[in-house]
This record gives C-alpha cells, structure tokens and sequence, in this order.
C-alpha cells in the first residue's frame, strides 16, 4: 500500500478546528489509535487492534489535526529498516509524521530524507498509547518539513497527563509564543563528538557550524572527555529495559503463535523463539544477559549515565545549545542490522535519548554533494522551543540563500 | 546433640483497598472471573502504571504499626520472572529500595516471659494473577484469573529471631492485630489475604552459624504454620542425624497429611529498576500525618483499659485485641454501666452470641445503647441474670426496646418481700429434710433451697433476696 509507507489509512478522517486546523498527521503502527491495526512491526502483535487512542493521538484530534494512518516501521521501533514516517511527508501524503525515537530514529529519518526530526524532552510528552521498547529513553518524536508545524504540534501534545505518572510536574515551554525561552546565542560544539568523523567529514561539519553561526551566533568548543560512553550506557540499559519490555511478547493473548509446540512452556520458547526478528532478538538476548548475567554492568551504566547527564549540564553553562553532527558517512542507518551496526550509524544521537534531552535534527545544504547534509542540535531539559525556533530559522536563511 | 530453630518469616498481606495498585479497577478479587480488570492489569501494549496514592497510605499505617520506620524514598523494581500468572513477564516490587526498614513486635515467649521479634523491611508489591488448574472433560486445562493481578500487596520480611512453633504463631497474631487495627487489612490465612512463608534452618545450642535454611509455604491457617514449622526442625534434625545435608529449597506445607513435601527448586529472578514507575518520595511532614491517623495502638489501649475502668490485665487485653470490640465496650462503659460488669457481659455473652449467628458487631442489631439498658436493668436488680441472658437473645430478632421485651416476657424479677416470703414458706413446707440438713450444718442443702425458690418463682425471684429471706427463716 502507498509504496510501503502506509499500513492502514483512515479514509474517511475529517478536519475538526484548533491549533492543528487541516493539517494532515500520520502515527506509527506502535502508536495506539482506538480501532486501528497496531502491529508495532513485529509478528508478536500481528493482528492486534488498538483498544484506545494514546493520549498524543487524543490530543492531536482536539486540536483538528486529520490523523491519516498508520505509517511501516521497524521492528517495534528499533532502527529504521522498514521505516515509512519520513517518507509519508516527502511524497507529500502528511504535512506531519509521529514516530518513535529510542536511538535517533525520527531525527535520522529526517537527517536523511531532507526534513526536520526533533525529539522532545522526556516526560514532555505523554507515552500512553505508546508501545514501547526502552521506557526511559523513548520520547515521540515529530518530523516535518515546517518547524512551525511541530511547535503547533508540541502545544497540542505536551503537558501533564494522569494517565503517565512518569511525566514530572513542570511547566510546558511556550511552543507558540516562545514564552520562558531564551533565544539560542552561543552554540557549543563537542571535541570528543567530532573525533568520531572522519577529516573531510569533520571539516564539512565544523564549515557547516560556522554557516548556521553568521546568524549572529557565537560558536564555543567544548570537551566532554567520557563522549564515547554514551554508547555502551545506551546499550546496556536500553537492552535491559527493551528485554522486560518485550515480555509480554508470549503468543498467549494477541499476536503470532507457534503451532508446533507440545505444551504451553514449549510453546511459550517456540513463540518467543519465532516471533522476533535480526535485529530486536540479540538485543533482548543482550539485555537478559546484562539482568540475569552481569547486573553489575548495568548498576554501574546506571551510574554512568548520571554522569554523563551532569557532563552535558556542565557543557550548558558555557553554550546554550550544543550542535553535533546527525549522519555519518559509511554508516546507513536504514541499513543498519545489527546492533553494532545499529550503534554505529546512531552515534550521534545517542546523546539527548540517554539524558532526555530535546533535539532537533534540520537539512543543511552547501552547495557541495559531499558537504554536511544535516546539523544536529541538542538543547537543555525543556529548551524545546527555543531549538524548534532555531532550526526554525536555519531553515528559512537557507531557503532564501538559495 | 541439642539443637535450635532459627526460623524467619515473609508475610504477604493484601491491602483492603479499593481499587488495584496501578489502574482504577476494584481491588476485589473474589468477584467473577477476569471482571476488575484493563489495559492496564492485563499489561496490553501502551499502557502504564498508575501508582494509587491509598495503597501507598494503607501500607504506610501497616509499617507504622509494625514500628518500623518508614523511608523518604522508595522505588518500585522488576522482579523478572516468566510464568503464566505474570504475562508482562515481571512483577513490579521494591526489591532495592522499600517503603520502611527496622521495626518489631512484642511478643510472649513459651514462659510468658517479654521477648522482642525485629522486622527487616517491609516492601509494596503488586499481586500476581491466579491460575486455575481443571479438567475439562478429561483434557488438564490452566485458566488464568486477572481479578487479582495488580492487587495491592506488602511483605513483611523479619529478622531470623523466632526460635519455635510457639513465637512464630504469637508474632503473627500480633501482627494481625496490629495491622487490622489500623485497618490496612484483615489478615485472614484461611481467606488468603495473609500468606505467611517461613525460613527455617537448625544449628547446635550456642552456635552463632547460620546454616542453610529451607522455605515453607502453603499454611493456611496459624495453627498450621506452627505444625509446618515444627514437623520441619524436627525433619531438619533427623536429616542431620542420618548423616544427610541440608541442601536450599522450598517445601509445601501439606494439611492433610501433616508434613513438608519439597517443591520446585528455588529461581531467583533479576530485579531492575522500574523505569515508568517514579520513585516514591514522601515528606516528614507526611509521615507525621499518617501516624497522626494512627488509632491507639492495642498494648497502650489495654494498659488505659486497667488504669482507667479498673479491668483486670487478662479482660483489659482482650477487649484491645480487636478495634471494633473495644470500641464497643467503651460505648456500653459510657452508658454508665460499670466496665468490669460491661466487660464480663460482653466477653461471656455477646461475643458467643454474636459468633452463632455469624454477626459482625457492626452489623449486629443490639446496639450499645440496647445492650446498657438491658445490663443497667440487671444493677438495677431489676431483672437477674438468666433473665438478661434470655432478654440479650431476644434483642437479636427484634427491634423493640429492652424494657419492652423485659415486660412483654414478664421478666422484671420479683423482689417484693411477701411474694417472696410466701415462696419461700412454700418450699420449705415441700422439703423438710434439705431444712434439717441444712440445720445440722450440710451448707450446700441451701443452694438447694434457694434452686427450688426460684423454680417455684419460675426464675423470675430475685435471688439475692431468697438467699437472704431462708437465711432469716432457718436461723
């Protein structure tokens, strides 16, 4: 259907009014919408219908927004193998695509096709409804070619909600009016990040800063020495947290079950067996290990990634934003397979899942095939909006350049 | 060789709340099948915990009457286990971080003698579902209940300090006394909403080893976790005698035929933090307020009970023992009645009555005011006691007012010197010998006398004044 973009579409979804009047939105099949097929990518929820609608859809409707189906994704939501968000907007059937990010999946979807992907500070946004992997480091993401549409978004969707006691009590940026958000003047750039690029691939990069900063932006370089730890804490507790998750996987109330079995326990190893695929079934394997096996590494990645979110804090004093790069060249993050190769192609974005921070990820273009294709940004705990505005305006300088 | 028992327990009890303790459905378990359950309980995709703030306050008056302290921070872990009860696969229980560490609980050793039982911990956990094993036609079938999945649970997890059968059955009915009095929960074994679980092992006398215990499960009543502990050290020690070890696992406790069988060996899952879950922060402020809601404990109750109504140490306790019932004898004391008759009457008389007809005293229709009235009658002389006896019975089926039931059924006693006088001159004209015996000094030939007086009056004589009347005419 729609060249594999869509799952299911709403053919008979009408406009209501509200800050979202006529804009057309699509979620991901792990995104519940009372009544559609939610099969999250995976064969352990084949044939599973949603019950009810998750709070971000709800609130999507209130505002008028059209939800217009239900876009292909990875394997409940990890990597971007199969993923069809991003491409629901290129080929113009979404002005906006919901879609999970647990690594940097909406920002390298929209890294790669051209468009802006952004991720919200965690606990902005409610995830009930959500069929999540790694609870603590999963946030909804938006993707757009307008960052005027994803702040309309935010101001729909952000904010408290009785149904995610995890959502800390706090106020909701100024998506609109940018009420609470100081404008962006000095923008940090990361030593240890951009070590990890190859020389031509940092040049274009730190060319690309220097481009964004003749808006009347201060460039600072920074150093966040323990940089690369963010990809075994990553890791280790996403692994952990995406091994309990998964298992309510068992075949017994939705979803594929394995015929062959002789018995209920045989039948529970033999779905569970079955039903995941390449890429999510060593991850689980590497979470169980990490809980059953070695729950010292994971105490003590724990204790890391306090660390490391002090680390970025600290680097908040002296830039209000930090820019890292998104894509990397020779690592494809819709062909990432494995899980190291996973990792390798989402580097970069490792950062804001590990310490819930906003991010947004917008097209740079310099003219140059093998320039900077996309600049990163990631901001302070619910600097949302003033990121947004930034990427916002980036956006438009360059649009008009050319 | 001489051994000893060091036995120590993990008490699940399920909190009486209303509702589950992350979603909104009835925390009623016994209800038709899979009917108090959603998304939530049943862990379908997209849902999430709610933790209920009334299962954080029913477990928090439970740790306060188990002295135990409560911590400013808690948190909620996974307990990884796969099984058909559990289908998300872990049960959410704070594994790391409990609600309240370090309490005890008073209890009288096999001598009567003071001893002191420590606590551990207490911990919140959620309950798993109940599976059903039956037979349909001749195919073994499992079903699966979710009414229970979710329900709001604590454990208590003690020090190894009880030493025998006797101190464990005492700290548990302590225990329940404690916790119903702050109504937290009921704490019925033989209902399920207490499961005691005991950790035993044995050592020589003297030794300071801990050796390798052995769990018991399964007891569904006290009297039964006293027999499981006590076939246990006795099996332990006829083990160590026949040269075996003792090797870790769990065993069930089996009623019928009075022993412990062994069970599957022990798993022990991870336990990892719960990411959706926030950790539980609480004030000094709000731990004042739930022990402010404290009632009066049952040991400073029976004290006041001796002090204040004069009560004998032995009825005082009693009445403490359960909130409802001192309650009520403080309600008849008020009625001014005096306590030790209040106490006596109701300890000896209302209670059986009330369990024959399986009443609550809530629910019982002799109210405390009836029942003043029917005891101020009796001080009163009024009526005597086989009379209020028989007038308690008949409030029980009526809504008439004791002095109604007292003149409809002709109770009031007969007090008046000449229909008295009469009686007695009646009865020793009937039996001349038992007046004689009682002349040549035979003491007891007067209870006889005073027996046919008042079947003469046909139990309606006062006979304080028969006593005193056949005493003036045989002298």
């Amino acid at each position: 259907m729609d060249s594999g973009i869509f799952v299911y579409r709403e053919e008979a979804a009408a406009s209501g009014t509200g800050l979202l009047k006529g804009r057309t939105v699509s979620v991901q099949a792990g995104l519940s919408v009372a009544g559609w097929p939610a099969e999250a990518g995976s064969l352990a929820l084949r044939g599973f219908k949603a019950i009810e609608d998750a709070t971000v859809a709800r609130r999507l409707r209130e505002q008028g927004a059209v939800l217009v189906g239900s876009t292909r994704m990875s394997e409940l939501g990890l990597g971007l193998r199969d993923d069809g968000a991003a491409r629901a907007v290129t080929a113009g059937l979404a002005d906006i695509a919901m879609m999970t990010d647990l690594v940097g999946e909406a920002r390298l979807a929209a890294a790669d096709a051209g468009i802006i992907g952004y991720r919200p500070s965690y606990g902005l946004v409610s995830r009930y409804g959500l069929f999540g992997l790694i609870p603590s480091m999963e946030a909804i993401g938006v993707l757009s070619r307008s960052a005027a549409d994803i702040a309309a978004v935010m101001a729909a969707v952000a904010g408290r909600d009785e149904k995610d006691f995890s959502m800390p009590e706090e106020p909701v940026p100024g998506f609109l009016d940018g009420a609470g958000q100081p404008r962006i003047r000095t923008l940090g750039w990361i030593r240890e990040s951009v070590a990890f690029l190859e020389r031509q691939e940092r040049q274009a990069f730190l060319l690309a800063l220097e481009g964004l900063a003749k808006a009347g932006l201060t460039l600072v370089e920074t150093s966040l020495e323990e940089f690369e730890l963010f990809r075994a804490v990553h890791q280790v507790i996403g692994s952990v947290e995406a091994s309990s998750a998964a298992g309510k996987y068992d075949g017994v109330r939705f979803g594929y079950r394995s015929p062959a079995a002789k018995n209920w326990n045989e039948m529970y190893l033999k779905t569970r067996g079955e039903i995941f695929g390449p890429l999510v079934k060593p991850y689980l394997f590497q979470g169980a290990y990490y809980q059953f096996m070695k729950y010292g590494a994971f105490e003590k990645a724990c204790r890391l990634r306090s660390h490391l979110i002090r680390e970025l804090q600290r680097l908040f004093g002296q830039a209000d934003a930090l820019a890292l790069p998104a894509l990397r060249a020779g690592f494809d993050p819709r062909e990432a397979g494995s899980v190291s190769a996973l990792y390798d192609a989402f580097l970069f974005t490792l950062p804001a899942s590990v310490a819930g921070l906003p991010a947004v990820c917008f097209p740079w273009d310099d003219g140059d095939p093998a320039g900077c294709r996309a600049i990163q940004l990631v901001g302070p705990r619910l600097g949302d909006a003033g990121l947004l505005a930034l990427a916002g305006q980036a956006v438009t300088n360059k649009t008009k350049e050319s | 060789m001489q051994y000893e028992a060091i036995v120590g327990l993990e008490i699940h009890v399920e909190l009486n709340c209303l509702t589950k303790m992350f979603c909104d459905c009835p925390n009623r378990p016994g209800d038709e099948p899979n009917r108090n359950t959603c998304p939530v309980c049943l862990w379908l995709p997209g849902a999430l915990p709610r933790f209920s703030r009334e299962a954080l306050e029913k477990a928090a008056l439970a740790c306060l009457a188990l002295n135990c302290e409560i911590q400013k921070r808690s948190a909620f872990d996974q307990k990884v286990y796969y099984y058909p009860d559990l289908p998300k696969g872990y049960q959410l229980s704070q594994a790391h971080h409990p609600l309240a560490r370090g309490g005890w609980l008073d209890i009288a050793d096999e001598k009567g003698a003071p001893k002191r039982l420590r606590i551990r911990h207490i911990h919140m956990e959620e309950d798993v579902a109940k599976l059903i094993h039956e037979l349909e036609g001749r195919t073994p079938v499992s079903l699966v209940d979710f009414n229970r999945a979710g329900a709001p649970l604590i454990e208590i997890v003690t020090e190894p300090d009880v030493r025998s059968p006797h101190e464990a059955m005492e700290f548990i009915r302590n225990l329940r006394t404690q916790i119903r009095y702050v109504g937290s929960s009921e704490c019925s074994m033989e209902t399920g909403t207490m499961r005691v679980d005991a950790n035993i092992s044995i050592r020589e006398q003297g030794s300071s080893a801990m050796n390798t215990k052995v769990e018991v499960k399964n007891m569904n009543s006290i009297r039964h976790l006293g027999d499981a502990i006590a076939y246990e050290i006795e099996r332990q020690k006829a083990s160590l005698a026949s040269g075996e070890a003792i090797v870790l696992h769990t065993r069930l406790w089996d009623p019928e035929k009075g022993v412990t069988l062994p069970m599957r060996g022990k798993f022990e899952g991870p336990c990892v933090p719960d990411p959706s879950v926030p950790e539980i922060v609480v004030t000094g402020e709000w731990i004042a307020r739930m022990r402010a809601l404290l009632p009066e404990m049952p040991a400073l109750k029976a004290a006041r009970f001796q002090r204040d109504y004069d009560l004998p140490r032995e009825l005082a306790s009693s009445l403490a023992g359960d909130r409802e019932l001192s309650d009520y004898f403080e309600a008849v004391s008020r009625e001014s009645v005096p306590p030790r008759t209040a106490a006596h009457w109701i300890l000896t008389q209302y209670l059986p009555a009330l369990k024959e007809r399986q009443l609550s005293i809530a629910a019982s229709p002799v109210t405390p005011g009836r029942f003043a009235d029917v005891l101020r009658r009796l001080e009163a002389d009024e009526i005597n006691a086989a009379s209020a006896r028989e007038v308690l019975a008949r409030l029980f089926d009526t809504d008439e007012s004791p002095d109604a039931v007292i003149e409809r059924g002709g109770f009031r006693q007969v007090s008046d010197a000449a229909s008295l006088e009469s009686l007695v001159e009646q009865v020793l004209g009937a039996h001349p010998t038992a007046m004689g015996d009682y002349r040549s000094g035979q003491a007891k030939a007067l209870g006889f006398l005073i027996g046919q007086v008042m079947q003469a009056s046909s139990g309606k004589a006062n006979p304080k004044r028969v006593r005193e009347i056949l005493l003036s005419k045989l002298a």
